[in-house]
């Protein structure tokens, strides 16, 4: 809460009459702050904040995720196949993002693209073992979530809805991505 | 029906030789970057086109008519600031006699697929691998994919044009290869 001592200045009778507008415009300059949100860092592109498309799929053992239990933070949606070669690059980064922050903090849905579980588990297995992802077998729900290529991630935000799209693959546990996703997801503690 | 030049190949090679003993030999590969893009092509030969597409799962008849194609893999990244269109009906692709050489469209391949009976999960593995027909390029963004032609009898040459502008209706940055060629396979 502001309080009118963060002003630090004598007010005269006169300025102390003009303080509730003082007050509406600090208040609305933080909340501008509040809802803009830190700024993407390069290669993370805004989105109209439409709402996410349905994902519900089961990861190799059968069980199901659905993106709708991800309400109230925010999730990292994110397409892929073990054959692309920008895929292959940017998984370890995945892996070294959901190391720094957490899932209670940010979901992480990964989705991988009409592979075989075979082709899964030698990929993931090796590159990023922590990881599990859920299979589009027959590559519909990708094509309803309309990427623009593979590799491509989205980040939804705690009201489902969507807020961002990477551009190609990114190096998502790099400083400048780390602190982008840190200030994005504290700021969504508790709201 | 596709089908790759054999024997006619090499009367074309033959016929083309005189025409480029003046100019560079077609190359199988190409690279160029401006202040604006980076562009990268290679041609695939058929065993390549085949050892990809198999490894995917595309059932054998989809993976011989792609190995009768002309598969080019292209890299592009935005190096500008400013929005560049990613629209390969707007490349054009010459024999260096000015022949046109036919792209083969995601539509088409969509209806051969539907002809064969393709499995869903293999037809979508295809599409992604295929460059996106239509869409802008943000600053800083690379797109790759293949591209699918009627294979040339001879040399051909690519004009990748990027348009720019809100609505890409701005002037395009035009970038143009020097020959190129769809390789054969290497002698067993």
């Amino acid at each position: 809460m502001i309080h009118p001592s963060i002003w630090g200045q004598t007010l005269s009778n006169a300025s102390r009459s003009r303080l509730p507008a003082r007050w509406l415009a600090a208040a609305a300059l933080w909340s501008a702050i509040a809802l803009a949100g830190p700024s993407p860092p390069p290669g993370l592109m805004p989105l109209d904040g439409r709402p996410a498309p349905p994902l519900r799929l089961a990861d190799m053992d059968g069980a199901v995720t659905d993106l709708g239990e991800f309400r109230g933070r925010w999730v990292l949606v994110h397409f892929w196949a073990s054959w692309c070669t920008p895929c292959r690059r940017e998984m370890p980064t995945l892996q070294g993002l959901r190391e720094r922050i957490p899932p209670e903090r940010l979901g992480m849905v990964l989705v991988n693209t009409a592979e075989t579980d075979e082709e899964v588990f030698a990929f993931l297995g090796v590159v990023a073992p922590d990881l599990k992802t859920l299979m589009d077998r027959d590559g519909q729900v990708t094509e309803r979530w309309r990427p623009r290529g593979l590799p491509s991630s989205f980040l939804v935000d705690p009201a489902g809805r969507l807020r961002y799209i990477a551009l190609g693959g990114r190096k998502w546990d790099g400083p400048a991505y780390l602190a982008f996703l840190t200030a994005l997801t504290g700021a969504g503690e508790g709201g | 029906m596709i089908r790759r030049p054999r024997s006619g190949w090499l009367l074309a090679a033959a016929a083309w030789s005189a025409a480029l003993a003046a100019g560079p030999a077609p190359q199988t590969r190409w690279a160029a970057e401006t202040p604006e893009v980076r562009i990268r092509l290679v041609a695939r030969s058929p065993d390549q086109i085949s050892g990809f597409y198999r490894a995917r799962r595309l059932p054998e008849p989809a993976v011989e008519a792609l190995r009768r194609a002309c598969l080019v893999t292209v890299g592009i990244r935005n190096l500008g600031d400013r929005v560049l269109w990613l629209a390969p009906e707007r490349w054009r692709f010459r024999t260096l006699a000015g022949r046109e050489v036919e792209r083969l469209s995601r539509a088409h391949w969509r209806r051969l697929w539907a002809r064969l009976g393709v499995p869903a999960g293999a037809r979508a593995t295809f599409g992604w691998t295929l460059l996106p027909e239509r869409r802008d390029l943000q600053p800083d963004e690379p797109v790759g994919g293949n591209l699918t032609l009627v294979p040339p009898a001879e040399p051909f040459v690519v004009e990748a044009r990027f348009p720019t502008g809100r609505d890409g209706d701005g002037p395009p940055v035009v970038l143009r290869s020097p020959p190129l060629t769809c390789p054969e396979d290497a002698p067993a």
